[in-house]
């Protein structure tokens, strides 16, 4: 019960920010375009996928509708994806730093309730506010698609569950850096920091972060942080592949599950030893 | 039992650059609070009153020493159930009404489903928030977010209440409406440990009152006790005295004054009082009353730290 009020307030508070609203009124317009603008052309020949009558495909034989339908919707995971990532960030960030503020956590702290737990009941809130806007988000895209060209591509929904868990990975990030700092923007720059540099650098370290040194230590420590961290990058070439062809690298999953957990646990340790 | 103990608690803040600068907040404080009594700790701002609370409430943690809630060693969460706790400055989120602030405050301190939908009726209308109850949070005034802290820190109908400064910014009608919620609570068997400034308050309804000041125990007594001058009588008379008996009063070596119709006189044994009697009586002098002088509270705080400032 004590969870589930947790959740509930998290949920009451994000409805009650504006960044929340704005992100939802992104995905909405996104769903808007998609819904007016997309259709099927048919010529002799095959089909052509169409966005307010500009073909956004090459023509191809009626056959190949499915494939033609999964390559743009992973083509739109790549380019929308990181945004529906990064947005959640934004909007959830403050929810920690907030909790610490004098005078509020004081009152969270008289309550029976573990400190960990009360980490935790944030965490899932923030988690389960954004799996409810990605899943709008992804559903609403996958009907429009279903609806409109006849191919109802199961992996293209099932990627927000994907997309959510990669959220939630780099929230435990957030989370570590909100006790730490006890400030929002700066869980904010270091996710961006996280995903948009670090985790992506070492996912392709090899053309990268291996040109500085060829020095066997540095490329063993450079492989060790990489097999240490949450593999978000490779956790977002994952979310094309199962849009595209079903399958997914369980190793980036298992191995990003792993260390954000630590992470957390990291953070949700910091946070029960420190005073208020 | 005891509500609440402590044992030579210490709490030392580290701060700055590398930790380097300590400010002591507690010192080998040891306190004893009956369960069942309205408990005032006064203190200077700074004393640490604040950071008493919140060890006791695992807010923050004891550099040194021990301290117990209801005999449960803490930290612990589960005494928490039984504690309700108002801080001082308290912020409840704006978009919440005083109801869901209730609400969710009664579910996390573990309130049955079906016990909370009464017991936020009937404290909202124990403070007298009943009308505002599903006004939002951030349209309160100072005194109505005192009045729904106070509702919440009785939320789950707690054994013993922290109450930090709890009439700040309450107009004098509400501060007696406070009282007598308190009053009524220590009836009901309650124990309430108090965090004021407003010492004529304290004075009012508290059963016991410590003295804090730089983390230090200074005394710990009745309200009596504090507030008592000792051995200083007024002796009321109704005619002057002899010029014999000031004589006399001189060679016992009392330190007295005369007033109209009245003698001041610090004696320093009982029988030192009754002498003094006696004298008056055989003087013929006829005595109309004899009162103990006693201090407010205020005064006696501020003696009491006065007295503490060469240290």
């Amino acid at each position: 019960m004590k969870f589930l009020a947790l959740i509930g307030q998290t949920f009451r508070e994000l409805k009650s920010k504006a960044t929340l609203a704005v992100l939802v009124g992104i995905s909405t317009i996104i769903i808007l375009v998609v819904l007016i603008g997309l259709s099927v052309t048919e010529t002799a020949s095959g089909s052509m996928l169409m966005l307010f009558g500009n073909p956004v495909s090459p023509e191809l034989p009626f056959d190949k509708m499915v494939f033609l339908v999964t390559e743009v919707q992973s083509g739109l995971a790549n380019g929308l994806y990181a945004g529906l990532v990064l947005f959640g960030v934004f909007a959830t960030a403050g929810l920690i730093p907030e909790m610490l503020e004098k005078g509020t956590i004081d009152l969270f702290l008289s309550k029976p309730i573990a400190r960990w737990a009360l980490l935790s009941g944030k965490y899932a809130g923030a988690a389960v506010v954004v799996l409810g806007n990605v899943l709008y988000f992804i559903g609403s895209l996958w009907l429009i698609f279903g609806a409109k060209t006849g191919v109802w591509n199961l992996n293209f929904l099932l990627s927000a569950l994907t997309v959510t868990f990669v959220f939630a990975c780099l929230y435990a990030i957030v989370v570590v850096l909100g006790v730490v700092s006890r400030n929002t923007a700066l869980s904010i720059i270091g996710a961006f920091l996280y995903l948009f540099v670090i985790s992506s650098l070492l996912y392709h370290r090899e053309q990268s972060l291996y040109l500085i040194s060829a020095n066997g230590l540095y490329r063993g420590a450079v492989d060790g942080l990489y097999y240490v961290l949450p593999q978000l990058s490779a956790m977002q070439d994952n979310i094309a592949r199962q849009i595209t062809n079903g399958t997914i690298d369980w190793r980036p999953f298992l191995q990003s599950t792993l260390s954000s957990a630590v992470i957390f646990a990291g953070g949700a340790a910091l946070f029960s030893r420190k005073d208020f | 039992m005891l509500a609440i103990s402590s044992t030579s608690l210490s709490k030392t803040y580290n701060s700055g650059l590398f930790r380097r600068e300590s400010v002591t907040a507690l010192s080998n404080f040891s306190l004893e609070v009956e369960e069942g009594q309205i408990f005032s700790l006064l203190g200077p701002n700074g004393a640490g009153k604040t950071t008493f609370i919140k060890v006791l409430l695992s807010i923050t943690f004891p550099t040194s020493g021990s301290a117990a809630i209801l005999g449960q060693q803490l930290p612990n969460v589960r005494v928490k159930s039984n504690v309700g706790y108002l801080p001082e400055n308290h912020r409840y989120p704006g978009y919440l009404t005083g109801e869901q602030v209730l609400r969710f405050f009664g579910q996390l301190s573990e309130v049955g489903r079906s016990d909370l939908d009464s017991r936020i009726t009937k404290l909202m209308d124990l403070v007298g928030m009943s009308k505002w109850a599903s006004m939002k949070t951030k349209k309160y005034s100072k005194g109505m977010m005192q009045r729904i802290g106070l509702a919440q820190a009785l939320v789950n109908d707690p054994k013993v209440i922290f109450l930090d400064e709890p009439t700040d910014g309450v107009d004098p009608l509400g501060r007696k409406e406070i009282r007598d919620v308190l009053k009524t609570l220590k009836d009901e068997g309650k124990t309430i440990f108090l965090n004021s400034h407003l010492l004529s308050e304290v004075e009012l309804i508290s059963d016991r009152v410590a003295i804090l000041d730089k983390g230090k125990l200074l005394k710990v007594g009745t309200v009596d006790e504090l507030t008592s001058s000792g051995s200083v009588y007024s002796i009321g008379i109704n005619s002057a005295l002899p010029a014999s008996l000031k004589n006399e009063m001189n060679t016992m070596g009392l330190a007295w004054t005369e007033g109209e119709n009245s003698i001041q006189a610090e004696f320093r044994t009982n029988a030192e009082l009754n002498r003094m009697i006696d004298l008056l009586r055989s003087s013929d002098v006829e005595i109309t009353s004899v009162i103990r002088q006693k201090n407010s509270l205020e005064e006696s705080f501020i003696n009491l730290l006065q007295r503490e400032v060469p240290e």
